[in-house]
């Protein structure tokens, strides 16, 4: 059942078994979990079922370095969806490598190893619609696919594994149905405001929601999850500090800290010297239909001897900006810039100005290249714009054999890099968030050393030339800044409250019955994007919290 | 002594398939009665109209067993059902009913045989459940429920699917294809009229036959695309499925009724009732626990079945 808290009277007390706070990849899928359960669900949604201004605007916030950090209302979604609603559809599972202790990433290793969530990935990949969960090309394609770069050394980075893309999922519209089930209740526009803690502090006895409209409501239940995302479920822990004067789960300085995003750029250009046309950088589909892409992934034996985090690669097209590289379509996109949401803008074209002069070859590679823009705008609008499954990027074949190297890299946990709160408030008297993204030498180190190897590899297989400027390593890596509106470890689980906010089950450290799901919980962020494991670790905290005996309570 | 067995619908695919099962048994002699004669049938045969009490009395005496298998229209479905009632209360046969899944009309969730008779999904389900409640009057009689039978040439859930997921008008269907395909594979059908007839202590039962674990419809149309080679699967959207049931299918079937009064035969393609694609979306899964406690049924793996159907599409090509 879905309704509205603006139509339930001020003061209303509501039961449940388990409350889940926030609607988006990892609430729904914790929902979808616990739909045949028995257990009554219910499940608080800040937003509509559409993007509300108001209740958009409850995310706003400060960021020390806005270089470096997007706003933090941009890359998530406060409504009945979450950020799926704007979700590019990269799915991709973390690698075993990912959840080791490794002694070059500070603060590395999970309480739980690959296995635990691996059982977990299949349904996952389902409830994300990618088809099954094999991600090697090698196994996934019962048809021989064409090599994405034929005589390329793999001994430092591999071609086998690759990315699935959902269509992608909007979980809102995808799973409505599903979530209409008797034992769960969706009530949408309730924002959480005060988690209340017995004395002790040893449990929630009740959460208190707020709409925009004024009225006002609680809930008891016997089990309370925030899904809220890695930075909003910050903010709810650190503003609750009535029982636990330094929040909830707070006791010693964890909240908030070690926040990642991914290592995320553009990266010089290669030359191919074999014939342009066997070369591969576009999307395979499979026999499901899911748009598939492979990538050049560092291999985690290599990761290990030199001390190296998670880094994937794709050939791209040569930067958009620079109009030499004489592509219509590139130049059309560029000049289309002002259509494009800043989500995806961001990526697409970077902030230098451009000169008159640039301004002018753009236009006439756009007036040269007409046919091709032409037939790209028929592409991008069967493929695209109508198909239900969608054509997950802009993929351009260089007809020359150039090519820019798209990377995306793991991020170092960083104690200092850190998400807390700002003195002014919101309209619902809480606090706002302050943004202190930060990157480390490590994370440079392994950009700087990825990109070498492949260099290395271009070179000695004959393939080609992978030509970039080293001392600009540093800069392109950052000049996106934190990548990707992935809000990751802020809420890190691990087995001590002194270095972590939740135990392996995902429970606050210190609190009976209160668990925290979503990326915030991850402990390291891998190269890997987290939706796919947001949903997975969503999926096993479902399993969990059926396990639990509650007889008693 | 072999028991004769009378199979009304015999013409149509599960009747057809009932007969080639029951031919190949010792101990029964199948007749199949057919609406008018057909020279492929290659079984003994008797054509009458299974609507006409007297014609049914005659063709019923001395007859052990009746397997009603008449599956059409709703008025016809009820007549032949009284003509049989009528002319069986003469002759005491044990009659083998094909009611449907149908019958739990819009019903949700785990189903089995005590669940309430609904009917409310249009003029069949309604007719189907209605003939229930008449046979339940006759206590010499096994009422079987099948879920959705597929097959090698199953007309309705195999060859029609075949041909929409080649057409690409099928495919995964989002949230339009989350409801649960209750298949049953035409030989475990058979093979639960055979068990009944041979087991007394089944008279009077009413049975679900669906398998086990049953895929949901995305499911079904994807690993079927597959073993078709209709790959890559297309992705459905809601405003495509809107657009076949609201306009293609009225616009079909106003053609299929057309091309019916022409002297010659056309081929029409086929087409997605909004009634079906509701049934996609329908979360029922069929309880048929008591068929493989009673009948002794183990259901027929989906890979094998599809392997099979596909095959046979591949072959009538």
């Amino acid at each position: 059942m879905i309704s509205d808290a603006r139509t339930l009277p001020d003061a209303t007390v509501l039961q449940a078994d388990f409350c889940i706070v926030g609607a988006g990849a990892a609430g729904i899928s914790l929902a979808l979990g616990l739909s045949q359960s028995g257990y009554k669900v219910l499940l608080l949604e800040s937003g509509g079922e559409k993007e509300e201004a108001a209740t958009q605007a409850l995310y706003e916030g400060h960021v020390v370095n806005p270089a470096l950090h997007s706003p933090t209302e941009s890359y998530r979604q406060r409504r009945f969806g979450g950020t799926t609603t704007i979700w590019g559809g990269r799915c991709v599972p973390y690698d075993p490598l990912d959840f080791e202790a490794r002694s070059y990433v500070p603060h590395s290793g999970w309480p739980i190893g690959y296995d635990e969530i691996a059982r977990y990935y299949p349904q996952a990949n389902r409830l994300c619609e990618a088809g099954v969960f094999d991600y090697r090309s090698e196994t996934a394609f019962t048809r021989p696919l064409k090599p994405m770069i034929p005589g390329f050394d793999q001994r430092h980075f591999t071609m086998d594994t690759m990315e699935r893309f959902s269509c992608p999922t909007d979980f809102h519209i995808r799973y409505h149905d599903k979530l209409s089930a008797p034992n769960i209740q969706i009530l949408l526009h309730a924002n959480l405001t005060r988690i209340a803690l017995s004395p002790d502090g040893n449990r929630v006895t009740e959460l208190e929601a707020k709409t925009l409209s004024g009225n006002g409501f609680s809930v008891r239940a016997t089990c309370f999850v925030l899904c809220a995302g890695g930075l909003e479920t910050v903010r709810l822990l650190l503003a609750n500090r009535d029982v636990h004067a330094q929040g909830i789960g707070n006791q010693h300085d964890v909240v908030g800290r070690y926040y990642m995003c991914h290592i995320a750029g553009t990266m010089g250009g290669i030359h191919f010297s074999i014939p342009p046309a066997s070369v591969w950088n576009g999307y395979d589909i499979s026999d499901e239909g899911i748009y598939c892409r492979r990538r050049l992934a560092l291999r985690p034996e290599v990761q290990k001897r030199e001390q190296l985090g998670s880094f994937v690669a794709r050939l791209h097209h040569p930067r958009i900006t620079d109009p030499s590289h004489g592509n219509g379509i590139l130049s059309a996109l560029y000049c289309a810039k002002p259509f494009i949401s800043y989500e995806y803008a961001k990526r697409l074209f970077e902030e230098d100005p451009v000169s008159w002069r640039d301004w002018c070859h753009h236009l006439k590679n756009v007036a040269l290249g007409a046919p091709d823009i032409m037939g790209f705008a028929w592409h991008m609008l069967r493929d695209r714009k109508l198909a239900a499954r969608k054509f997950p990027s802009v993929v351009i074949k260089s007809r020359t054999g150039l090519y820019s190297l798209d990377f995306h890299a793991e991020q170092t946990p960083d104690p200092m890099s850190r998400v807390g709160l700002a003195h002014d408030r919101d309209p619902l008297g809480m606090q706002k968030i302050e943004i202190d993204w930060r990157y480390v030498s490590q994370d440079v180190h392994t950009v700087k050393r990825s990109l070498a190897l492949l260099q290395q590899d271009m070179a000695d297989s004959g393939v080609g030339s992978f030509d970039y400027d080293p001392h600009n390593v540093e800069k392109e890596m950052t000049r996106y800044g934190a990548y990707g509106g992935h809000h990751i470890g802020t809420v890190r689980m691990g087995h001590s409250p002194r270095t972590s906010v939740t135990n392996s089950d995902c429970r606050v450290h210190g609190v009976a019955n209160l668990y925290l799901a979503g990326s915030g919980v991850f402990p390291t962020s891998s190269q890997a994007n987290p939706t796919l494991t947001i949903v997975a670790l969503s999926l096993r905290l479902a399993d969990h919290l059926q396990s639990l005996d509650f007889s008693g309570t | 002594m072999k028991r004769t067995v009378l199979v009304l619908g015999a013409g149509g695919y599960v009747g057809r398939k009932l007969m080639d099962a029951l031919s190949r048994c010792e101990d029964m002699q199948p007749i199949a009665c057919l609406r008018r004669q057909s020279s492929t049938m290659g079984h003994a045969s008797v054509c009458f109209d299974a609507t006409d009490p007297v014609e049914l009395e005659k063709h019923i005496s001395g007859i052990d067993v009746v397997v009603n298998c008449i599956g059409s229209d709703p008025t016809v479905m009820k007549h032949s059902a009284q003509a049989l009632l009528q002319a069986a209360r003469s002759n005491g046969p044990l009659i083998v009913h094909f009611s449907s899944m149908a019958v739990y009309g819009s019903a949700c969730g785990l189903l089995d045989e005590n669940a309430p008779l609904r009917g409310d999904i249009g003029a069949y389900a309604n007719a189907k459940v209605e003939i229930e409640r008449l046979m339940a009057s006759y206590p010499r009689r096994i009422i079987l429920r099948p879920g959705c039978i597929y097959g090698p040439g199953s007309p309705a859930w195999s060859s029609r699917i075949a041909r929409l997921l080649k057409a690409r008008r099928l495919g995964d269907l989002g949230a339009a294809g989350d409801g649960i395909a209750n298949l049953v594979h035409v030989d475990d059908v058979a093979a639960a009229v055979i068990a009944g007839i041979r087991r007394p202590e089944c008279a009077g039962q009413v049975f679900n036959l669906a398998m086990k674990n049953p895929p949901t419809w995305n499911d079904y149309f994807i690993s079927f695309a597959k073993a078709l080679g209709a790959v890559p699967v297309r992705r459905i959207g809601e405003k495509m499925l809107k657009a076949e049931g609201k306009v293609f299918a009225p616009a079909l079937k106003i053609l299929e009724i057309l091309v019916g009064k022409l002297p010659v035969s056309l081929d029409l393609p086929p087409f997605m009732s909004p009634g079906l694609l509701s049934l996609f979306r329908q979360d029922i899964t069929l309880v048929s626990e008591k068929a493989e406690r009673e009948l002794g049924l183990v259901w027929k793996d989906l890979e094998t079945g599809l392997r099979d159907s596909a095959l046979f599409e591949e072959e009538k090509k």
